[in-house]
């Protein structure tokens, strides 16, 4: 198990890869954000994307995926997020691109009050090309090991 | 075309209050089981062992949630063309089944800097309740908005 007090500033790790597909990123828009870039590729081929792209927060659902796989990998005890500090979408996600994450810990600092310590780390995902297309700066709320103070 | 709004329409200050979103539990389960399968997302009885006592949709839910609403409400009419992404975003408080949301949006700085695409940027202060007003989620967007084409 990964507890608060395991956690290092500025360790870093691999976030694992996931393949978006065309049908993927219209289903997630028609639900949650129903702008024609997202959900129609004829209409999405006149704007300024020149063809369909996936919703931004369709980009960080994929990216909290691969975070939450990847802290059962490691066993990390965590118990949700009060917030992220900052987000961008520096890049479209289109049809067919694999996303890979990596993430990095820039500070971390124990509750006064809670069995708890906040993690701030910075997530970021590539595409298959190599080029940025998210980043961010995020909590994340760990356990600390039982009998600590 | 002139009744859009663009990014000279916009000015700082201004607020809109809109939405009603009705979560179920079965969507929370649904999406967290797509993309944030976390116990307290997940299963109702874990949840309720959890410090949370009971199910919670999905922090990003909200977020897909808030743009849903967005899109239904405030888009429409807007010449808005996708966002740079947010700043300060803060889950404040826990979105349950039954729970039924709503919006409150304020301007609060306009970025005008020349651009390739003929756009601005808008930061927009958004506000997610539930049906105690409580605030359960707040966001500053970074929102692109198209110049009003010249005549």
């Amino acid at each position: 198990m990964k507890y608060f007090e395991d956690v290092r500033v500025g360790e870093t790790a691999t976030l694992g890869s996931h393949t978006i597909t065309g049908e993927d990123i219209i289903a997630f828009a028609k639900k949650y954000d129903p702008q024609p870039f997202h959900t129609d590729p004829d209409a999405a081929r006149a704007t300024i994307f020149g063809g369909l792209i996936a919703s931004g927060w369709h980009t960080c659902a994929i990216m909290m995926r691969l975070s939450a796989e990847a802290a059962q990998r490691t066993g990390a005890v965590t118990t949700g997020s009060p917030g992220v500090d900052s987000c961008r979408w520096l890049k479209p996600v289109r049809p067919g691109d694999t996303l890979t994450g990596r993430t990095e810990v820039l500070e971390a600092w124990p509750s006064r009050t809670k069995p708890i310590g906040f993690v701030r780390s910075r997530i970021e995902m590539r595409n298959q090309q190599g080029e940025m297309v998210v980043s961010l700066v995020g909590l994340t709320m760990f356990r600390r090991r039982e009998g600590s103070a | 075309m002139s009744d859009r709004v663009y990014f000279e329409d916009v000015e700082v200050g201004q607020t809109h209050r809109f939405g009603r979103y009705e979560v179920t539990a079965q969507e929370i389960v649904e999406y967290a089981r797509q993309f944030d399968p976390q116990p307290f997302h997940v299963d109702e009885n874990a949840a309720r062992q959890s410090l949370f006592g009971g199910l919670i949709a999905s922090g990003w839910h909200t977020g897909a949630m808030l743009m849903r609403m967005i899109c239904d409400h405030a888009i429409a009419g807007s010449a808005t063309v996708g966002a740079l992404g947010f700043d300060d975003l803060k889950w404040l408080t826990p979105v349950r089944p039954g729970d039924v949301l709503s919006v409150e949006t304020r301007v609060k700085e306009k970025l005008d800097r020349p651009s390739r695409h003929g756009v601005g940027t808008v930061k927009i202060e958004s506000w997610v309740f539930n049906q105690r007003a409580e605030a359960v989620m707040t966001l500053t967007s970074l929102v692109l908005y198209q110049r009003r084409p010249s005549p």
